[in-house]
């Protein structure tokens, strides 16, 4: 009897020494899952999975576990809630996800408090980073993809444009890059334009574009239906014929782009990302999307989070799948890869990431419409937290 | 204390035995670490459901707009954090004054109304604070939310931990101390007047009752315990959104009461507490598939006649309900 | 002057809309006192429906509209004979609750049949292009809305006014009990109405997609407007709430031209001086 007990007893000992040796690696990703925004929480949990399968499931021989919390939307309280259980529950060594602004600032103290890196997939606004020690971005900002956008509105010959944003947190930002920009240049922006964030007839405010005079107008919308709202009441109400041409960001998202029709051609946009970016590194991970779900799309949303998981998983690799927060955010510092997007590096001193910035039209090729890369702006940082 | 006082405190329906009650079983809360930063959440609810059973079942007045009063508890308490001091006792204070505050201008207006227009114009109040928040960004935030703010310790000696254990507790008393207060306030004679406004309207301008300033009297409290919720979920969240304004909050409120029954405030509690954990539950298996529960869950309680449902509840064995349930009778 | 032009164009089109959308619930609420929360989601209904009809089974744009306006009537009648009648004698907050529990599952159920992303009704070619009227250019869709609109508002009025059914509808708004005792089939006329008040909501929804793009939550985001509507209009009145629609919708169009950064304020401002002033809503029925 008593060899039995010490048998056991022997074999749990094995048993938690060999789960400690190859300590399971746990991600927390927090996003809109329900709700208006619910195509963000598929994208990043698609890209997620994807990135996984395509490791193996492991990250530096750790086996990683994802754990997935919807927070429904713009929702800082509930955002917090989740991420204090997920840290003090769950457990978890890494953080990731973050569509909106202020949820990624609600999470800031707890972060900071527990040293748990936290890599922010997509939200925009160039102070996050600054709250907290722990954050790491690799969406993009909105300094970082405008003022490429004015410097070429700018070399076009444009002197008198206008500004046209959503009135939030980032397209405040936009709308202030831009005009920052521009008139550092030399031009001027003759009336900037701020959009209730609930709009759903553009009507009105295409038509103050209209007669503003301007050569163009830099349009900076949230994804999803704004986006199409603004595009149709552009061409409805023939802006294009009457010279004002578009100059955006994200709004030509490959998520809804096939949507728009022929409406869409010959839009340009300055950003970060085009699903169309001809690269081995774009190739497989519009593959292993595709792999993961029919019915995935590869857009900035997604490479957010498909970048993300390879910063989670050198920063695994670097501390031997051990939970230290400051030495993983060290590591992360000096990170610099080849991603679907094209070269980026982390920036050490903003931890936010910088990548080229490329200048798209839309074209139809093999029957969808895509963002053609015609021109490429080089490495850009994020301008907001260089002021 | 002689017996006959003691015995009227320790009463079926008396504030202390109720209050006793809560605390009992929010301190079993303590037992789930795992839990500590739902169950502050369900507190903070719970105290805002209490103040809307004080405007929707003891005073009858059916409002979609008490998400203005939280809002400005919330946003006064986190301003006063940000900007002048932070300590949680005064934030506490200046959410409860900014709640009263509130109603009490925005009670002026609507009281005069009743029904369906009554319900549209708090609805209007609401939304226009929601639109002021997002304009006035230099105060609020905007967007992003008022953040950035530390609170300090309670009393200057618990100071907000991680796991969220002093937020807990912190929210529990402040529920039970307001429980306790609006309780006194319902069984005055003072409550038993709004009581008889819900009644019979007409009737009571007859007994000498000034109906109009009662009305606006409790709208008042109710507006100041909005409030504090509003402060303390500012307080134990440290961010402010402008999901405080939201006319959604206002309707989960009016379910959660509806849930929990009206008009006797324990059921704002009861109400908050079902629908927090449901929500908590079914969002973690899968979010969308949560609005079948809660829909279905609403139908089947409005279809199901409210005397079938109240015996089977009553047929639950509830050892110390002895006394209670004879209360129930009276008042239900 | 131009700036008052295109407020005035397009205030009355987002105006439209809004009238189209609301009546049915306005006549329902005048007629049997019954709350339909729910509303919002016959709306989405009828939008989802000729969108699902004319984009993925190719039905013609006329037909899959015509289609979807009388299947969501069909819809609503089924639910007010099985279920919503019961309602009908119960208190205020019942039929809020009932009702946004029905709009809460509609919204699950459209979330798992269509996915949440937003549904285009593909317009058909003469729809798609833009009318050149000088100074500036109006869809041909906007158009088609505003005729619409005026049609609707016509239509209902004459029936009302000069029908045996508007005749009956009428009677009943004004006295169910004496109607029922002058032998008008209170039950028909009821289900009539409620059935029609859903088809309207459905045309709405699908003519107003443009403006309100069709997504599972529309049940209950544009809820809030189409009550300030029928509050602000008066219950039960057809040429009120066509008043109000187009008074809201001018001033939520003024807004956004004009101080955009404020949101819908002056909405709501505009909706509590009407009601201030005129608590019964602008042309209410005399109860």
């Amino acid at each position: 009897m008593r060899k039995l007990i010490g048998g056991a007893i022997a074999a749990a000992v094995v048993f938690c020494a060999a789960q400690a040796q190859a300590a399971t690696i746990k991600v927390g990703v927090i996003g809109p899952f329900s709700g208006p925004f619910a195509h963000y929480g598929k994208l990043y949990k698609d890209s997620v999975e994807a990135y996984l399968a395509s490791q193996g499931g492991k990250f530096g021989g750790h086996e990683v576990q994802v754990l997935y919390r919807d927070n429904g939307g713009p929702n800082p309280s509930g955002t917090r809630a989740l991420a204090q259980e997920l840290i003090v529950k769950d457990k978890v060594d890494y953080l990731g996800g973050f569509v909106f602004t202020p949820n990624a600032m609600a999470v800031a103290p707890l972060i900071t408090q527990s040293k748990t890196p936290t890599v922010i997939f997509n939200a925009a606004t160039s102070d996050i980073t600054e709250k907290s020690p722990y954050f790491i971005r690799t969406s993009y900002t909105l300094w970082q993809v405008t003022v490429p956008a004015a410097r070429w509105a700018h070399k076009q010959g444009k002197r008198k444009m206008v500004t046209a944003v959503t009135d939030y947190a980032p397209g405040v930002d936009a709308e202030t890059a831009f005009k920052t920009e521009f008139a550092k240049l030399g031009g001027t922006v003759v009336e900037s334009i701020r959009m209730p964030i609930s709009t759903t007839d553009f009507a009105p405010f295409v038509q103050r574009i209209k007669a503003s005079g301007a050569e163009g107008v830099y349009v900076f919308l949230p994804g999803g239906p704004p986006n199409l709202g603004f595009v149709k009441a552009y061409n409805e109400n023939g802006l294009r014929a009457a010279g004002i041409d578009f100059l955006g960001s994200a709004e030509t998202d490959e998520f809804d782009l096939q949507k728009f029709g022929d409406a869409a051609l010959g839009l340009t946009t300055a950003f970060h990302y085009s699903a169309a970016h001809e690269s081995e590194a774009n190739r497989k991970f519009v593959e292993a999307l595709r792999g993961q779900s029919k019915d995935a799309v590869a857009n900035y949303a997604s490479v957010g989070a498909w970048d993300g998981m390879a910063v989670i998983q050198k920063m695994v690799e670097a501390t031997g799948g051990k939970r230290d927060g400051a030495a993983a955010i060290e590591a992360a510092r000096k990170l610099s890869w080849e991603s679907p997007r094209g070269p980026v590096s982390i920036d050490p001193a903003t931890r936010h990431v910088t990548q080229n910035v490329y200048l798209r039209k839309v074209e139809r090729s093999g029957g969808q419409l895509i963002n053609k890369e015609v021109e490429n702006f080089g490495p850009q940082p994020d301008f907001g937290l260089r002021k | 204390m002689n017996r006959a006082v003691t015995e009227r405190a320790m009463a079926p329906s008396s504030p202390l035995r109720h209050c006793v009650v809560i605390a009992g079983v929010g301190l079993c809360g303590l037992l789930l670490p795992d839990q500590w930063p739902l169950l502050a959440r369900i507190a903070v609810m719970a105290l805002f459901v209490l103040s809307l059973d004080l405007v929707v079942g003891i005073a009858g007045l059916a409002t979609l707009g008490h998400v203005a009063f939280f809002g400005m508890g919330a946003y006064a308490a986190g301003i006063v954090a940000l900007r002048w001091t932070a300590d949680p006792l005064l934030g506490l204070a200046a959410g409860a004054a900014a709640g009263a505050a509130t109603a009490a201008v925005s009670g002026l207006l609507v009281l005069r109304y009743q029904g369906f227009t009554f319900l549209m114009l708090t609805v209007a109040v609401a939304q226009i604070l929601h639109s002021l928040a997002n304009k006035l960004r230099g105060w609020t935030g905007g967007d992003d939310g008022l953040s950035g703010f530390a609170i300090d310790p309670v009393l200057g000696i618990a100071p907000f931990d991680l796991e969220g254990r002093v937020a807990y507790l912190y929210a529990l008393a402040v529920l039970v101390g307001s429980y306790y207060v609006v309780r006194h306030i319902v069984d005055s004679p003072f409550g038993l007047s709004v009581r008889g406004i819900h009644q019979c309207r007409p009737r009571m301008p007859a007994l000498g009752t000034p109906v109009g300033l009662q009305l606006w009297k409790i709208y008042v409290v109710a507006g100041l315990f909005a409030g504090m919720a509003g402060a303390v979920s500012a307080q134990i969240s440290g961010i402010v959104g402008l999901d405080s304004f939201g006319f959604s909050l206002s309707a989960e409120a009016l379910v959660m009461l509806i849930l929990g029954g009206a008009g006797r405030l324990y059921g704002a509690l009861i109400g908050a507490a079902i629908f927090m954990v449901l929500h908590h539950t079914a969002s973690s298996i899968n979010p969308y598939h949560w609005l079948f529960v809660i829909g279905g869950l609403l139908m089947v309680i409005v279809l199901v006649p409210r005397e079938s449902l109240a015996s089977w509840l009553r047929a639950v064995p509830r050892p110390w309900a002895n006394g209670a349930r004879a209360s129930k009778r009276e008042v239900a | 002057m131009q700036i008052l032009a295109n407020i005035l164009i397009d205030g009355i089109s987002y105006g439209m809309v809004l009238f189209i959308i609301s009546v049915g619930l306005s006549i329902t609420l005048g007629l049997m006192r019954f709350i339909n929360l729910a509303h919002g989601a016959f709306a989405m209904t009828g939008g989802y429906l000729a969108a699902w009809l004319v984009r993925t089974q190719s039905w013609g744009y006329a037909a899959g509209v015509a289609a979807a306006v009388l299947l969501t009537a069909a819809l609503g009648a089924l639910l007010e004979a099985v279920v919503l009648r019961r309602l009908y004698r119960r208190s205020e907050l019942d039929q809020v609750l009932f009702t946004i529990g029905l709009a809460f599952v509609f919204v699950a159920a459209t979330n798992l049949a269509f996915g949440p992303q937003v549904q285009l009704i593909p317009l058909p070619p003469w729809l798609a292009g833009s009318v050149d009227l000088g100074m500036r250019t109006l869809p041909m869709q906007r158009m088609l809305v505003i005729a619409m609109g005026a049609a609707v508002a016509l239509l209902c009025g004459l029936v009302v006014a000069r029908s045996r059914f508007g005749v009956w509808l009428r009677a009943a708004v004004d006295n169910k009990d004496a109607a029922a005792a002058l032998g008008i089939n209170i039950r028909l006329v009821s289900g009539l109405t409620f059935a029609a008040g859903c088809g309207l909501a459905a045309l709405g929804g699908v003519l107003g997609a443009e403006l309100m793009p069709l997504e599972p939550y529309y049940a209950l985001k544009y809820l809030v407007l189409v009550l300030v509507v029928v509050a602000v209009g008066g219950m039960g009145s057809i040429a009120g709430t066509l008043a109000a629609a187009l008074l809201l919708g001018v001033i939520e169009t003024a807004s956004k031209y004009l101080a955009s950064e404020y949101g819908s304020l002056f909405f709501f401002v505009a909706m509590i001086l009407v009601l201030s002033a005129r608590p019964q809503g602008l042309l209410r029925r005399a109860a």
